[in-house]
């Protein structure tokens, strides 16, 4: 690293003392905000899109007790200028595999160092990315099967689910969850619409069919503060419980939240860099998460009348009360 | 007088201070006690959820209070070094903490009206050998080095290169194993035989293309033990463990637990854990 910070600096010099001085200033920042073994050859590049937010802080702590190897740090959300760190040490073959976490990670090293081995997780929608061949990852959406699998445990009697989506969209997963649906012996009811005039109309009509409704990520449903009020509203009024994505739903009366687990999708990942640098064959380029984390809201499901299995409260991870 | 009185003033307070007794009276505040959690069997990483849940319900019958714990090693240097509170733990570790840190089993969790439980190695269907395990990854949600002995006593010493090159991929609970191999994530899945009949109960379809490979000995459920040395703070709080089932809110978080009731433990389940002398007995 020392080499590197020479090398910088006298590249440095041929340039004006201003420019000199706040650009070594700027790189000594980046090397300082980089966490380096003491033999960083074949080393493992945890590039973090930004290590202040909370769930790429745990990607990384996860990913870094469970990856026993020697490990180099950086984290892009911490201000500072990093591509020539980044592409110094490739250049020194100091970087085995990297381990991006989000999708400016992903998308930044694969822009750098395009021909090196990158595993990725936490990226959402994982399908824009580019993929090469060499690129492989852990995926941060839950398969819909896995999903419905949890509401019928925990909710035995809950046994036709409304979805309100846009065919553009939405449309092929939603295909896939009413496909799988039948296994887990769930009718799925889907309400396509193509913009959020016919939101209100469609939750009329919907509601009254079904059990519950599934909340699922789609911009043309969640358009606007007002859409996610008027779902709740009439979901609340109907007493019809909303299964969703996101913590954020439980103020709102959410009945459960399921999402990946990002302990388990950092050790996959961990796993998956395990594979690479042994040599094992990695079978599937993108893996679905193995693990869920469940939010049940208490609160919400003393005011409805639905019916709880309580043998399947060991399988929730957090209670709102 | 002035002297007689000062004589009987002191009298007083020395009658008063040896009539009292010395354990806390009305508005005297109790010790604090603590119920520690840490449970091989489970890969709970809900700590948070879980300590206010238990808080909350604790500290209506005392002060009281949860503290789990997320790594096993911190939790045994906690133990070796701490004789108060009580310790909730699954059967194997406590049989192999109770020499080194003195500890007893005082009760044992039920579930269903049992209070053991056995653990299924299920596989894909095109996994028909032990051997066709080697180098597959397997889910499970206890913590890897307890799914090792677990493993090794299902395969058989013989079988020690297939143990020693499985994959374990910890998910957060059974269910998770059990669907990662539904949903091709793993190759095979560790869990209760309970959680696999629940399995069957939520799809049907997925459950009847697992094949059962190995099987357990039943195994005791989570026990709360206390030091040889407890303390009677101890004691009443596992009297208030006792009539957690009785109260349907203390039910409920029994069952966060995987649980939905303590007892006592009888002498055929003291001679599994190879019990001879129980505090109180």
């Amino acid at each position: 690293m020392n080499k590197i910070l020479t090398a910088k600096i006298i590249r440095l010099a041929k340039h004006g003392f201003k420019t000199r001085l706040l650009a070594a200033a700027a790189m000594t920042c980046s090397i300082l905000s980089m966490q380096l073994p003491a033999d960083p050859s074949n080393a493992v590049l945890i590039l973090n899109s930004d290590n202040s937010v909370g769930r790429y802080a745990l990607a990384q702590s996860t990913f870094e007790a469970s990856q026993t190897g020697e490990k180099i740090i950086i984290d892009l959300g911490d201000g500072q200028p990093h591509d020539e760190v980044i592409q110094k040490l490739f250049q020194q073959s100091k970087i085995k595999i990297t381990y991006a976490i989000g999708s400016n990670a992903y998308m930044l090293i694969n822009q750098l160092a395009a021909d090196s081995k990158i595993i990725f997780s936490s990226a959402i929608n994982w399908q824009r990315l580019p993929l090469e061949d060499h690129t492989f990852g852990v995926s941060n959406e839950l398969p819909a099967g896995m999903q419905l699998m949890t509401f019928r445990y925990l909710f035995p009697d809950v046994r036709k689910i409304g979805i309100v989506y846009s065919e553009k969209f939405n449309e092929e997963w939603v295909a896939e969850a009413v496909k799988s649906a039948r296994d887990a012996g769930i009718e799925i009811i889907g309400k396509s619409i193509d913009d959020h005039t016919e939101l209100a109309p469609a939750l009329r009509s919907l509601l009254p069919k079904v059990d519950a409704l599934w909340l699922i990520s789609d911009p043309s449903v969640l358009s606007s503060k007002d859409a996610t009020m008027e779902i709740f509203g009439q979901s609340n009024a109907m007493k019809k419980p909303v299964f969703a994505y996101d913590k954020i739903y439980t103020d709102l009366g959410a009945l459960l939240i399921i999402s990946p687990d990002i302990y388990t999708i950092s050790r996959q990942a961990a796993a998956l860099v395990d594979d690479l640098l042994t040599g094992t064959k990695i079978t599937e380029k993108v893996v679905s998460p193995a693990g869920s984390h469940v939010i049940l809201n208490m609160k919400t499901l003393n005011s409805f009348n639905v019916r709880l299995n309580q043998d399947a409260l060991d399988s929730v991870n957090q209670v709102i009360e | 007088m002035k002297t007689t009185l000062i004589k009987y003033f002191v009298l007083a307070v020395l009658l008063w201070f040896f009539a009292v007794p010395c354990y806390p009276g009305a508005g005297e505040k109790e010790p604090q006690s603590i119920l520690y959690f840490y449970n091989s069997e489970t890969n709970i990483n809900n700590f948070v959820s879980l300590k206010i849940t238990f808080d909350t319900y604790l500290s209506q019958f005392g002060d009281y209070y949860f503290q789990p714990f997320s790594d096993q090693s911190n939790f045994e240097s906690f133990v070796a070094e701490n004789d108060k509170g009580v310790m909730l733990l699954s059967s194997w570790h406590y049989s192999m903490l109770k020499d080194q840190a003195s500890l007893v089993p005082a009760l044992i969790g039920v579930s269903n009206n049992k209070t053991t439980q056995r653990k299924i190695l299920s596989t894909q269907h095109d996994i028909e050998s032990i051997n066709d395990l080697k180098g597959k990854k397997i889910a499970t949600a206890s913590n890897i080095s307890y799914s090792e002995n677990l493993l090794r006593e299902m395969v058989g010493s013989a079988n020690e290169d297939v143990v020693s090159s499985v994959k374990f991929v910890l998910v957060p609970k059974d269910i998770d194993a059990l669907m990662a191999v539904g949903f091709g994530i793993a190759s095979a899945a560790l869990t209760s035989e309970k959680s696999l009949e629940n399995f069957k109960d939520i799809n049907e379809k997925q459950y009847s293309q697992l094949r059962q490979l190995g099987i357990s000995k039943e195994i005791l459920l989570t026990l709360a033990v206390v030091h040889q040395k407890a303390d009677a703070g101890a004691a009443k709080l596992l009297a208030t463990l006792m009539k957690m089932s009785t109260n349907p809110d203390g039910k409920l978080k029994l069952r966060m637990l995987g649980l939905d009731d303590w007892r006592p433990l009888t002498p055929s389940e003291l001679a599994t854990l190879n019990v001879t002398e129980v505090k109180g007995k």
